[in-house]
């Protein structure tokens, strides 16, 4: 590895880190209007389209914490990012996250009980608490580790 | 800090005039990572341990050890 690479993986993962947070707000703001929209039950094809962004930018955002991102960076940068204390990072956002969906999962049913839940919109609120908590936690910890750097 | 666990990494490093950007090279890792360690956020694996402790010309002992010892 060289100089030049360490200097690079500090850029991106430090980008990365700030980029996270933003992500997330991103993600929930687009599950928001999801449910204050009409659905895609309504066959407008914007609908369609919305639904298959989030979708598209659900995939890439699990793509992104499975893996750490840098996918078009040198396999050296990409280890310099994904370092040991970054998949540590990794591992605790995906706890945080699993737990994140659990909850959902919980008042889910218990909203079950009360009115009907479609499947589609518990598997958005699943997916997106447990993604959202996951890019929260995982840019939180990367920011701190950041700090004082 | 971890609880129980003490490490002397800054020492060490400072002591042999290095910055964090440099023994983050010696033992390729980030320099958040090292910077992780020296703040007691992360505790590094046996293997980065044995690095660093390599790099630094001292025993892991040295660098990290239990706080009642």
């Amino acid at each position: 590895m060289t100089t030049t690479d360490y200097e690079k993986a500090e850029r991106l993962g430090r980008k990365r880190a700030q980029m996270l947070p933003l992500f997330a707000i991103l993600f929930l703001t687009q599950q928001a209007s999801y449910f204050s929209g009409p659905n895609v039950d309504s066959g407008r094809p914007v609908d369609h389209i919305r639904i298959a962004a989030w979708l598209a930018m659900s995939i890439v955002l699990l793509l992104v914490l499975a893996t750490g991102g840098g996918w078009f960076r040198s396999r050296e940068v990409r280890a310099l990012m994904n370092d040991e204390a970054t998949q540590a990072h990794r591992n605790d956002a995906f706890r945080f996250a699993f737990f994140a969906a659990m909850i959902a999962c919980v008042g889910l049913y218990v909203l079950g009980l009360f009115e009907p839940v479609g499947g589609r919109d518990v598997i958005h609120v699943v997916m997106s608490c447990g993604i959202g908590a996951a890019l929260v936690r995982f840019g939180m910890l990367e920011r701190r580790a950041y700090r004082d750097a | 800090m971890p609880e129980g666990l003490a490490n002397r990494l800054r020492e060490h490093r400072a002591g042999r005039e290095l910055t964090q950007a440099a023994l983050a090279e010696m033992v390729g890792v980030s320099r958040k990572t090292i910077n992780t360690v020296e703040n007691g956020v992360f505790v590094p694996s046996t293997t980065l341990a044995l690095k660093l402790a390599r790099a630094l010309g001292c025993s892991v002992e040295a660098l990290f050890s239990l706080e009642q010892d």
